[in-house]
């Protein structure tokens, strides 16, 4: 407390006159901003703990069930069911969190999937098409969505909630419409070939997986095109100030999401043969949950790619294991549904945590 | 002045986390008085305000009362609205499709006594009595979206006065005149006139002088968090005296950075017939150069940042630079950063810096294009820039992981300043480059400043601190309204000051 000032108080002329002549008289300015520095050594472990709670939680939760069911969760088999079926997911959840990283939001990428995933088997299972064709045709109808969406949006400045809303209930629809609101298949060895063929004893589709995630994280790092990203996404108008073409990056996430959800469309139909498009949009929660969820790792309070590799098989443990100890179906929209709301808790948390210091 | 004052708060202090915003500041305020609280932004009279509104707690110590009833701490709205405190906000709070009765009976309406709805004829009455109290010539049943700002304003505080007794409670104004016209200011001065001729009392937040002067009748001026002047007259205090209470008097006079001889002086950037608000403005930076631009608000000055660094496009202009010239009227942002044109622009969370990515990423941001490959930016130049930005401009941060939003105000505004300089601009244009820092870190920057210009920059510093234009800036020029820009060469502030307001104010509304 410095002295106090009890004589300005009287409002006097005299203490008018004081005050104008010699203002500034309080010398000792406080030195403001200046703050305490935590130690290094809890400082490292806290940075630790906060990036890597959720691998922490992962491994309890695999003890967890390697202990009530040793004979079931404790073989090879557990890890590839685990490792080697998320690959949709792992596509979709990119296409979901390359608009996210730049402050978009897009609810259509399951029925953009849903819409390759039809054409393809409709085009070469029931018109015959060459299947490189039909393949083509179903990601490029994709990306067609994702262009349709990125002008509304950005070039009409119309909300992207309403406008991908729309464009999920449209496509779905579409697709319902060009399968005959049936279950549509294709047999193809070369197709099939291309996502479940054996490399290193995983899926080949496995891998494309890994190498799309770790390629995002590495352009989001490492790249001018990534970074202006993240900026987007941080503060649109500091990046349009640093002469980032913001419109342009914005179209391109919504462009990127339409070809990523394409190509989950046809990994799904190269895995399984076939689609029921009816089936499409149950993909788009678990989608947006590992993405949010990914949001409390590796680099907790941002979207990345990897943290998000981390969520999606974190939830796919949960609920294979939940399922080896017996509880049915229904536990998948359960436990999906409740890492959602617990994800984007824990990752505010996390981020007040990091800002109250 | 022996009576009991109507609001007296002492011992006011705030502090958020590690950083002090308020010390020990106090406010008195007489009955029937109008009291202006005014200082810069980052003075403490906002959090001030939020202390006296209850959205703040303040740290212990302090002591309020109303009419010499005290009032318990942190202040509760309901509690402060009996003593009979008010507020009108700086938006008004007003809701443009109701009708001006719906807009006051608000929060409060007339109701049926049996059936609980709203009684409308009663609560127009209401409306219109105190509207004719104030002498508002306004119909209660009119859309407040069809009113002139002045009225506006006139709504907005009969509904504040509503439940206030005449000759009763204290009506804060946080900056609620700002968006009125100046020619409004003289109606306004004599409806806060009819409001305290009955006793009530008005507290007044403003940033602009003007209006400080005309409608108040004292003044209380805050700095750095303390109390510069408490309970000035305002009849004996000039707009000079309260822009220097305000600022304080120079806490360590900035040496410029001696521009070293035989720097080529040719012209980094010659502005040519640049359109703002209607006017055209020409002017020439030269090679370790600073040149002052600023005047009245409303002249544009503010304006011309943005327009040279093609974020906001002019109706007209040029400017040529070394490699080559641009037409303002069709520029991007990537067109002047290829001119060597940077811009630090004045609101730095909003359009300077991204404040939950790390130091680090915000000052390579404008580099990235440049040093970095199409499919590889490397880590080491930009810990290099980084680096050498924390120890020039002495920012306080862990290292450039930090976030930006760790840092405190004055550091946040030393990274922006890095990041644009860290681009090389031929032309460095800085907008209100100190506002809301403190004096150590106000230091730094002007100094850097000054370094920027002596390392053969051209700087064009756009800013309304008259302190700052004549410590760092060769020439300062003055946007007048409707006349040609002026060019001073001057040490003193007052010079400048009384450049800029030299024009006859139009009001005419003389202090009472």
């Amino acid at each position: 407390m410095p002295e106090t000032t009890v004589d300005h108080l009287v409002s006097d002329d005299e203490t008018a006159r004081r005050l104008v002549t010699d203002s500034g008289t309080d010398t000792a300015i406080p030195n403001h901003g200046e703050r305490a520095r935590p130690g290094r050594a809890g400082n490292l472990l806290r940075t630790a703990a906060s990036k890597y709670a959720l691998i922490g939680v992962w491994a309890v939760m695999a003890l967890y069930f390697y202990l009530q069911v040793p004979d079931t969760f404790g073989t090879s088999g557990t890890f590839s069911s685990i490792f080697g079926s998320q690959q949709v997911l792992v596509f979709l959840a990119m296409s979901a969190l390359v608009t996210l990283v730049v402050g978009e939001f897009d609810l259509s990428v399951a029925a953009m999937m849903g819409i390759a995933a039809t054409t393809i088997p409709v085009l070469a299972g029931m018109h015959d098409v060459n299947i490189v064709l039909a393949c083509a045709i179903g990601v490029g109808a994709a990306v067609l969505a994702g262009a349709i969406n990125g002008f509304f949006v950005v070039v009409l400045d119309v909300s992207s909630f309403v406008v991908t809303l729309g464009m999920a209930t449209l496509l779905t629809g579409v697709a319902q419409l060009v399968s005959g609101s049936t279950i549509v298949s294709v047999s193809s060895p070369g197709l099939a070939k291309i996502a479940i063929g054996d490399v290193l004893g995983m899926p080949v589709s496995f891998w494309y997986g890994i190498v799309l995630a770790l390629l995002i994280a590495y352009v989001l790092a490492w790249t001018p095109l990534g970074r202006a990203m993240v900026f987007v996404g941080a503060n649109a108008e500091v990046a349009r100030l640093a002469g980032i073409r913001v419109k342009r990056v914005r179209f391109g996430a919504y462009v990127t999401a339409g070809l990523l959800a394409g190509l989950a469309g046809l990994i799904l139909v190269a895995t399984v043969g076939g689609f029921d498009s009816s089936t499409s949009n149950s993909y788009l929660l678990p989608a947006l949950a590992a993405v949010f969820l990914g949001t409390s790792v590796v680099q907790p309070g941002a979207f990345n790619p990897l943290g998000t590799m981390v969520a999606i098989y974190f939830l796919t443990t949960g609920i294979f294991g939940l399922q080896l100890l017996g509880y049915a179906g229904w536990i998948q929209n359960v436990f999906y549904g409740a890492g959602l709301v617990v994800a984007v808790a824990l990752a505010k948390v996390v981020r007040d945590r990091s800002r109250a210091r | 002045m022996t009576a009991t004052p109507r609001l007296e708060a002492r011992g006011a202090s705030k502090t958020f986390g590690p950083t002090t915003v308020l010390t020990d500041a106090h406010l008195v305020v007489q009955p029937g008085e109008i009291h202006s609280l005014v200082g810069q932004n980052g003075s403490g009279k906002s959090t001030l305000v939020k202390i006296l509104t209850g959205y703040h707690p303040p740290d212990g110590g302090m002591t309020l009362e109303v009419d010499g009833q005290p009032i318990a701490l942190p202040v509760q709205w309901r509690a402060a609205q009996a003593a009979g405190v008010s507020v009108v906000h700086q938006d008004m709070g007003l809701l443009d499709h109701l009708t001006v009765s719906e807009n006051i009976g608000i929060g409060g309406f007339a109701r049926s006594r049996f059936t609980g709805r709203i009684d409308w004829r009663r609560q127009d009455e209401l409306a219109a009595e105190i509207l004719g109290r104030l002498e508002i010539p306004v119909h209660p049943r009119t859309l407040v979206d069809e009113l002139p700002p002045a009225h506006r304003a006139g709504v907005a505080i009969a509904r504040a006065l509503r439940g206030t007794v005449p000759g009763e409670g204290l009506m804060i104004l946080d900056e609620a005149t700002r968006a009125l016209p100046r020619e409004d200011l003289a109606r306004m001065h004599d409806l806060l006139g009819r409001v305290v001729a009955s006793g009530t009392s008005v507290l007044m937040v403003s940033h602009n002088l003007e209006e400080v002067l005309t409608l108040s009748d004292r003044v209380t001026v805050l700095r750095d968090g303390r109390v510069a002047g408490a309970g000035l007259p305002t009849a004996e205090l000039g707009e000079a005296d309260l822009a220097r209470l305000m600022l304080g008097k120079t806490v360590d006079a900035v040496t410029r950075v001696p521009v070293p001889a035989g720097l080529p002086e040719d012209a980094v950037a010659e502005v040519a017939g640049l359109e703002v608000d209607g006017r055209s403005v020409s002017f020439t930076v030269r090679r370790g150069e600073v040149v002052g631009l600023t005047g009245l608000p409303g002249t544009g000055f503010e304006k011309v940042p943005y327009l040279l660094a093609g974020a906001a496009r002019g109706a007209a202009g040029t400017v040529t630079t070394p490699t080559g010239r641009i037409d303002l009227s069709r520029a991007e942002v990537s067109d002047a950063l290829r001119a060597g044109i940077a811009l630090v622009p004045e609101r730095r969370v909003r359009d300077g810096l991204a404040v939950d990515l790390s130091v680090r990423d915000n000052v390579a941001l404008p580099s990235l294009r440049r040093r970095g490959r199409p499919w590889l930016v490397r880590r080491r130049w930009q810990d290099e820039v980084t680096g050498e930005a924390v120890t020039r401009l002495g920012i306080k941060a862990r290292s450039g992981a930090d976030l930006v939003k760790e840092l405190s105000g004055g550091n946040q505004q030393k990274v922006l300043f890095a990041k644009w300089l860290s681009t090389g601009p031929d032309l460095l244009v800085l907008h209100e480059p100190t506002q809301a820092v403190d004096v150590g870190a106000r230091a730094d920057l002007l100094h850097a400043i000054g370094a920027a210009a002596a390392a053969g920059r051209g700087v064009l510093l756009v800013s309304t601190e008259p302190t700052d234009l004549v410590e760092i800036c060769d020439r300062v020029l003055v946007l007048q309204p409707g006349a040609e820009p002026q060019e001073l060469r001057t040490d003193d502030p007052d010079a400048l000051l009384e450049a800029i307001y030299a024009v006859p104010t139009t009001t005419g509304a003389s202090h009472a």
